[in-house]
């Protein structure tokens, strides 16, 4: 460990950070509450805010650029020396290629969001239109029209819908399949090497390997298709479970039985070498209420999480894990038991999420991997001491009897001070060892 | 049953080619323009609105049930327009600079619409100038919308930019988005704040009120 890293990350442990994370999952209480940052696509940071966070620690020199790993989000990389540094327990492992369908290699240097330097892969747009948005293209191909665009004063990228004219005679649930088919060869490769290179570390793995999100809105446009077909268009999408609820579960149940075999086949390849297999991303939830209605949940998804879970559950070691932004209380019954292991990001600031009532009602059956500190306001426009105060909250509240994996809810975004970003992650490290202190 | 009342139930019930129908039967039978508006479309959203709030139907529910109310109104949009109906009032409304987040703004528009507004849609990722030119065109509202906390700052930019223009007293300013509160809408200057599509209604109705009250200028400049 380097002489920075201690600047936060004091404790010796005879635990692996797998280990904890395991014993976390298994609702027990370790050395500490374990730490996520960056294993998962909805459990990072903002390139901007990585790379003050990294200044801050004395980590780079100024101008040492960082990496987008996540081009759609435009998340920095969470290297090993910033894991060693705040104590990061949990390793994110997906497929070789992103949201837009190439791979993040052949980097080369770009600044963006007032001059920040950073590495993006060689297929990254950087040259920006005469608005001055950047346009991304499926599968880096400038043939196709464009799939998404970042706006000249935005930090990421959003889907432009292409969506052919819908003919309800002459719908084909193939059309809305086109992205879901088998896992190729080189992409079980390339999970297994990347499972291999972090396995020596001791760190938790989160498996992201796509396939099993069931109507994710971020990917309904099919961002890596060069002509996407089917349903595409977001409000046609949310309306189709209301008018076309026969087609939306052909979909899923088609989707489902691949999404199957690719995990046999990721199994076979690699075994229980993860922890947790990140299962579904879409969102249930809006600020003030759940965005589906609790029949609309049980009807067209419970069916396909459960058999999901189930599948996981009879042949791998994995947990399952879930992510729905929102306020999804009155889904929580059912996605609780669907027989998911971890939830994200318990958006706490949303209606109804009431930490307290969350742990006392689910924290025997789930465990929140998430909901440590608010992102919507707390994070980018509070004190570092409210930042202090509430992280030290939610580690008595979500940490009590294990059934806690500490993570900011959602990504950290641009634009965070970095004073602020510096008191989460200091008082992450007073707060986490157990038994937590100040009672429960 | 009714003709207005069938319109209303196709509406509540997300049914266009239904809503479509029984606007054409409601023209055809010569039933007022007004009447087909107030107590058709109007009455319907209202209860749309209400359902929503109460939780028993959802986001999908709500839209399908704008999309028909949007259909029947294209229907009486001619007659509208060769009567001269008067509008409740013309509302701008878009996803603030650097946001492409619409869902939300659409919805709002579309709840607005059905409650008899003018709806000036300037889209997604709109710069403060675009906000002022919708006044001069003839806005008495401004709606903005924002889902992200690092775009939702680009209110007040907005806020600032109409009263630099000398426009402030002549146009009542609302707000909504995921991360945006009361708070939030009082600290920038904001006339309102709204949660969602249903309440932002009601709230365009009061602000408009309140500015008509203080202003005579009101409906009538455009």
């Amino acid at each position: 460990m380097s002489s920075t890293a201690s600047a936060f990350h004091t404790t010796a442990s005879s635990l692996t950070s797998r280990q904890r994370v395991e014993l976390a999952l298994a609702h027990e209480e370790a050395d500490r509450v374990p730490l996520d940052l960056g294993g998962g696509l909805v459990t990072g940071m903002h390139v901007s805010s990585v790379y003050k966070l990294r200044q801050a620690l004395g980590l780079d020199s100024p101008g040492t650029p960082v990496k987008v790993v996540e081009p759609y989000q435009m998340l920095g990389e969470i290297g090993p020396d910033l894991m060693d540094a705040l104590g990061v327990d949990v390793v994110g492992v997906g497929r070789p290629t992103n949201a837009y369908g190439f791979r993040n290699d052949g980097w080369k240097p770009w600044s963006a969001f007032g001059g920040v330097p950073l590495l993006v892969p060689g297929e990254f747009p950087i040259d920006p239109e005469p608005n001055g948005e950047i346009l991304m293209y499926p599968c880096a191909d400038r043939s196709a029209p464009p799939c998404a665009r970042m706006p000249k004063a935005g930090f990421y990228f959003d889907a432009i819908v292409r969506q052919d004219p819908i003919d309800d005679e002459h719908l084909d649930v193939a059309d809305n399949l086109e992205e879901f088919g088998p896992i190729s060869d080189e992409a079980i490769d390339h999970i297994r090497a990347e499972v291999e290179r972090v396995l020596p570390t001791g760190r938790a793995i989160l498996g992201d390997f796509g396939g099993t999100g069931f109507g994710d809105i971020a990917f309904v446009p099919g961002p890596t298709l060069r002509h996407p077909k089917g349903i595409r268009d977001l409000e046609q999408w949310y309306m189709s479970y209301v008018t076309r609820p026969q087609y939306i579960y052909d979909v899923f149940d088609r989707q489902c039985e691949i999404g199957i075999a690719n995990l046999a086949r990721i199994h076979a390849a690699i075994g229980d070498a993860i922890t947790a297999v990140f299962v579904t991303g879409t969102d249930f939830g809006a600020q003030h209420a759940p965005l589906i209605s609790p029949k609309t949940y049980r009807t067209l998804f419970k069916p396909f999480h459960v058999r999901v879970n189930e599948w996981i559950h009879a042949n791998t070691g994995w947990k399952t894990f879930i992510h729905s932004c929102g306020s999804i209380w009155r889904l929580l019954d059912d996605i609780v038991g669907a027989g998911f292991d971890a939830l994200n990001p318990v958006q706490t600031s949303a209606a109804e999420m009431d930490p307290v009532r969350l742990k006392q009602t689910y924290g025997d059956r789930i465990s929140f991997w998430g909901g440590g500190i608010d992102t919507q306001r707390a994070l980018p426009f509070g004190t570092p001491e409210e930042i202090r105060a509430m992280v030290h909250e939610r580690m008595r509240i979500f940490g009590r009897g294990g059934g806690f994996v500490f993570n900011t809810i959602h990504n950290v975004q641009a634009e965070v001070p970095v004073e602020n970003l510096l008191a989460l992650y200091r008082a992450v490290d007073e707060f986490r060892p157990y038994p937590i202190a100040g009672g429960s | 049953m009714g003709t207005l009342e069938q319109l209303r139930d196709a509406i509540v019930e997300g049914q266009a080619a239904d809503a479509v129908a029984e606007m054409k039967r409601g023209l055809d039978e010569d039933i007022p323009v007004q009447t087909l508006l107030d107590d058709g479309l109007m009455v319907a959203m209202h209860r749309v609105g209400q359902l929503f709030e109460e939780g028993e139907i959802y986001v999908p529910e709500m839209l399908v049930s704008s999309h028909a109310m949007t259909a029947a109104l294209e229907v009486l949009r001619p007659s509208i327009v060769e009567q001269g109906v008067r509008s409740s009032g013309r509302v701008a409304i878009g996803t603030v600079k650097g946001d492409l987040h619409d869902i939300g703004k659409n919805l709002v528009a579309m709840m607005l619409q059905g409650s008899g507004f003018e709806i000036d849609d300037l889209g997604a990722d709109v710069y403060p100038e675009r906000f002022v030119q919708a006044i001069r065109d003839g806005a008495e509202v401004i709606g903005m919308s924002a889902l992200l906390t690092t775009t939702m700052t680009n209110m007040r930019e907005v806020v600032e930019a109409i009263g630099d223009a000398g426009l402030r007293d002549r146009v009542a300013i609302v707000v909504g988005g995921a991360p945006i509160t009361q708070v939030y809408a009082d600290e920038i200057g904001a006339d309102g704040y709204a949660r969602d599509a249903s309440k932002a209604v009601r709230l365009v109705q009061e602000v408009l009120g309140r500015l008509k009250a203080t202003d005579g200028r009101g409906a009538t400049t455009h």
